[in-house]
């Protein structure tokens, strides 16, 4: 056992600052990996489209070679779906989900630590593709057998494959760690029925992930065996099916669009009762509708498959399963209007990001309904017309939702507010970028533009609306520029913003900003859903959360026991991706990667418990 | 369940603030929802003008019973959609604009739910999804049909990156132009030879996946004679770009000429420059992969040529079958089309004018 004083790193020099990073298991510091991690790799998708949107920009272009542009859009799917989202929300599951539910720290930190040290290399890794002989090619869906040796002979796949299985690793365990964070170390009091929506989402979304990364893992441990040991799972010759592989992908692939939106819906149910001053309108039924989704999201994968050829029963079902979830997601943007009804509502910048993510949501919403019914499907199924509806709920709902949710918790995370005037210039600029690159979409899908094409001819008619899309995905990308400068200036510089800059209802918003490595000096008892509502207006609830007081925190840290640092996460997580690189480069590093691996776990079990 | 609570008011919750704010007037908000509107309807008047383009593969002029049961699915939906649309983000524009914080608002009531409220939202959306499934559902089984025992019969065969057509009743095999009689049942079996592929003609049919290992197929009924696009529609490699096709429906009189002249073998070169052409093809190592009927040749790994010069358009409907573009093929495959398997040895300027002389001779 350590006390915080004693474990404290030497951050004045550069080496012990970079030492204390390295070896961190506090949860906030850990989400702060994960926030600019996955900015990064937020823009490097986004760089990835805009390439895209040159070349599309005008008819029979010459941008970039139809070889890169598979690459490109490959990679770009992968991504924002596994490098930039997902862990953006892991990176607000850490901030928040301790802070929300009144503890000191996750269940497991140095299994966050190695969580988000996997997520790295594994995303370098698959990264490195693009300068060791050609990145991934065969679509984020990686559809057999375009997948196959026979196609692809280069180690492209593989290190698709590889990566993909690395980062599910990543994945999993964070789940693992946040559900037994949710359940076992929520402050007394907290009831399920208390918690914050936004920990109901993540422990939603964390059971989403621990359900529907085995089928993906498994199709992908197929994918490998039939390029490495010539099996033919998905082989037709060999007598596999390349149809099981869509099943496989999609069992994983529809759900992990929830698992992308869910967080989202989180962040928003916190933001708007916060700005409206009003609590969450259907607590239990926004809470019980994203279970239903959920549990739901798990029938409906062959949705996906319409084209494929099973049949008009199993069309059926399915397209009834694909409409009966547009039940609860209705649910919820009805209940979130109706915070709203009767409220007190302020627009700074978290706040309009949270409206542009209800508005914005609401459209892909409903162009999924449309693309539920298979006839329709049949005519816009790998059209533009699904990118567009693709891009309102994971651009339009979840960018939206969890730029709006940095923009909130900014100063928790900094103590300092981001600028609200440039944040709102961000939001419009990017609200209206979005829908000149993505609403032009709709036509060009019905008008016929098949997705994932490096070109087009001048005459099909496509060349306004693509031209109006590129321009859209360029302001885009200027408005990311605005954020970013924002983000960075704001670090240093921006308004000091106090513990509780918008009156918060929820218990972060009861400790300093940044909150102390300890979180909370003494563990609050909560009997309400918006604790800190409670005890800032005294609406008879008797609560007593304890606060530290900001000018004591520094001056006199009280004796908590918090984990020591450890260096053993980020061995263990080298020596998974070197066995990775293994299998690519040069066997050697199989061995190495093993024995890292192995004196890792020892080291690890050995290290004094803290 | 969580039971709703009656609204607890909290006004004097904080006592900087006063118990009631001063709502704005009508007139105020009514200026600002004419700014709300004035984007989108700019917006909607762009998409009016952009939308009198020509855009042949469009999937709302429909020439079959499939694909106009598709459109007017797609219509009803949209304009169900659009409706929703504008009520839902119409309440929550309304809520934005009606309940925004004006100096000197206290906290407002605190409601938290309303059971009846929220009983009614959850069935007005369960509603119009069964009604959409309703329409749906016949639909999804009359485009499944079965075709008449009279139905012309067709393989469409998907290859890196062009489609292979045979007529097993009729013996004819064709490449990337699918003849069709008007006013007849097809049956369209789909095959692939190596990866994934999609039949998508958007004015005849919605598309359906070609599968190696498993044969899909549709029935259609073509009604209006012309040519209408198609492309492929699952990504299929670095040039699926650049596979698409031409769907001619005819009447049944033109169908049977084209057929029988299908049939036949090649027309032999009619002049010395095609006679050289045919020479440099048949040793140059093309019939490796290509058949011309007529001549000594069997390849089956690229498009039969036997008329090759009857096709409207060539390298699989990306370019119109003119001298100029059939040289500029032969003398640039990958320049045209990146990525495909045909390999084609440095060829002279008299070679390739002999090759082109005797191609375009191949009706």
């Amino acid at each position: 056992m350590a006390t915080v004083t004693a474990t404290a790193p030497d951050t004045r020099t550069f080496a012990g600052t970079a030492w204390s990073w390295i070896t961190t298991v506090d949860h906030k510091r850990i989400a702060v990996l994960y926030l600019v991690t996955s900015l990064a790799f937020f823009m490097l998708g986004g760089l990835e489209a805009l390439l895209m949107r040159l070349q599309l920009a005008t008819p029979e272009a010459d941008v970039v070679s139809a070889e890169r542009f598979t690459e490109l859009f490959t990679m770009h799917g992968t991504t924002m779906v596994f490098l930039a989202l997902m862990p953006l929300s892991a990176a607000f599951f850490n901030l928040l989900v301790p802070l929300m539910i009144g503890a000191r720290d996750v269940a497991f930190p140095r299994l966050n630590a190695l969580s988000y040290w996997i997520y790295l290399f594994g995303g370098i890794f698959m990264n490195i593709s693009f300068v060791a002989g050609g990145a991934p090619n065969a679509g984020w869906f990686g559809y057999a057998p375009l997948t196959d040796t026979a196609f692809e002979a280069t180690h492209a796949i593989d290190f698709w494959a590889f990566g993909l299985q690395i980062l599910g690793v990543s994945s999993i365990l964070a789940s693992i760690n946040f559900i037994v964070t949710i359940i076992n170390m929520r402050a007394p009091g907290m009831t399920l029925n208390r918690m914050p929506m936004f920990v109901w989402m993540s422990m939603i979304t964390a059971f989403l992930i621990i359900f529907a990364f085995p089928a993906i893992t498994i199709g992908l441990v197929l994918l490998i065996f039939d390029r490495y040991i010539e099996t033919s799972f998905f082989i037709p010759e060999g007598g596999g099916d390349p149809v099981l592989w869509q099943h496989l992908f999609w069992v994983f692939g529809h759900p992990e669009v929830y698992i992308l939106i869910l967080p989202a819906m989180g962040i928003v149910s916190e933001i708007l009762p916060t700005y409206s001053r009003k609590p969450l309108f259907g607590y239990a039924v926004v809470a019980y509708s994203g279970a239903a989704i959920a549990l739901v999201g798990f029938g409906v994968w062959t949705h996906h498959m319409f084209t494929v050829g099973l049949g008009p029963i199993a069309d059926t079902a399915f397209a009834i399963s694909t409409m009966a979830i547009a039940v609860p997601t209705g649910v919820k943007i009805f209940n979130w209007i109706a915070t709203l009804y009767g409220g007190s509502i302020s627009f700074k910048s978290p706040m309009l990001f949270a409206v542009g993510m209800v508005s914005m949501f609401i459209i892909g919403g409903l162009s999924g309904v449309m693309l539920g019914s298979p006839p329709i499907d049949a005519q816009v199924q790998d059209t533009y017309f699904v990118v567009a509806h693709l891009h309102y709920v994971l651009f339009g709902g979840t960018v939206f939702g969890l730029f709006g949710g940095i923009y909130h918790w900014f100063p928790k995370f900094t103590g300092r507010f981001m600028h609200d005037g440039w944040g709102k210039v961000h939001w419009l600029l990017m609200l209206i970028g979005f829908n000149l690159t993505f609403l032009p979409q709709h036509m060009l899908g019905i008008d016929g533009m098949p997705r994932r094409v490096h070109t087009y001819a001048a005459d099909m008619g496509f060349d306004l609306w693509n031209m109006m899309s590129t321009v859209g995905s360029l302001m885009i990308g200027f408005s990311f520029l605005i954020f970013i400068i924002n983000a960075l200036r704001s670090i240093r510089h921006g308004e000091p913003s106090g513990s509780d800059p918008w009156d918060g209802g929820t218990l972060e918003w009861t400790i300093p900003s940044p909150p102390p490595v300890y979180n909370f000096a003494e563990i609050p008892v909560v009997d309400g859903r918006y604790p800190a509502w409670d005890i800032k207006r005294g609406g008879g609830h008797t609560g007593a959360v304890a606060t530290a007081p900001e000018a004591d925190a520094e001056a006199d840290e009280p004796d908590i026991h918090m984990p020591n640092p450890s260096y053993w996460p980020i061995v263990m997580a080298a020596g998974m991706v070197l066995a990775a690189c293994g299998l690519i480069f040069h066997q050697a590093f199989i061995l190495l990667g093993a024995v890292l691996f192995a004196i890792s776990l020892i080291g690890w079990i050995e290290e004094p418990a803290a | 369940m969580h039971k709703a609570r009656p609204g607890v008011t909290l006004a004097n919750g904080d006592a900087n603030r006063p118990v009631l704010g001063q709502r704005s007037t009508p007139l105020t908000y009514r200026r600002r929802i004419h700014t709300a509107l004035l984007l989108p309807a700019l917006a909607v008047a762009a998409l009016a003008v952009a939308a009198c383009g020509v855009t042949p593969q469009t999937t709302l002029e429909p020439t079959t019973e499939a694909a106009r049961t598709a459109r007017d699915l797609l219509m009803f939906v949209f304009w169900a959609m659009v409706v929703t649309f504008v009520l839902v983000e119409g309440a929550l524009l309304y809520c934005l604009i009606r309940f925004r914080r004006r100096s000197g608002d206290g906290i407002p009531p605190q409601t938290h739910g309303n059971t009846p409220l929220e009983i009614g939202w959850t069935i007005a959306p369960a509603i119009l999804v069964v009604v959409i499934v309703v329409l749906t559902v016949p639909a999804i089984f009359s485009n499944a049909r079965a075709a008449s025992p009279d139905a012309l019969r067709v393989r469409a065969i998907g290859h890196q990156w062009w489609f292979e057509f045979q007529y097993p009743d009729i013996g004819v095999v064709t490449a990337n132009e699918l003849h069709l009689p008007v006013g007849r049942d097809v049956e369209i079996q789909l095959e692939s030879n190596d990866v994934l592929h999609s039949f998508w003609v958007p004015s005849l049919r919605g598309k359906l996946d070609m599968v190696p290992g498993r044969d899909n197929k549709f029935t259609i009924k073509p009604e209006v004679t012309g040519t209408f696009p198609g492309q492929c529609a699952e990504f299929c490699g670095t040039a699926h770009a650049l596979m698409k096709f031409y769907v001619v429906v005819e009447t049944q009189a033109e169908f049977t000429a084209w057929a029988e002249t299908q049939r036949a073998e090649r027309v032999p070169p009619a002049s010395d420059l095609a006679r050289q052409g045919e020479e440099t093809l048949t040793l140059g190592g093309c019939v490796a992969c290509h058949t011309i009927r007529g001549t000594d040749s069997a390849g089956i790994l690229g498009p039969d040529l036997t008329h090759m010069g009857s096709r409207q358009y060539i390298a699989a409907g990306i370019l119109e079958n003119t001298p100029e573009n059939m040289r500029a093929w032969l003398s640039d495959p990958q320049g045209v089309k990146p990525g495909n398997t045909m390999v084609i040895p440095e060829l002279t300027t008299e070679q390739l004018d002999a090759l082109v002389a005797y191609m375009q001779g191949l009706k």
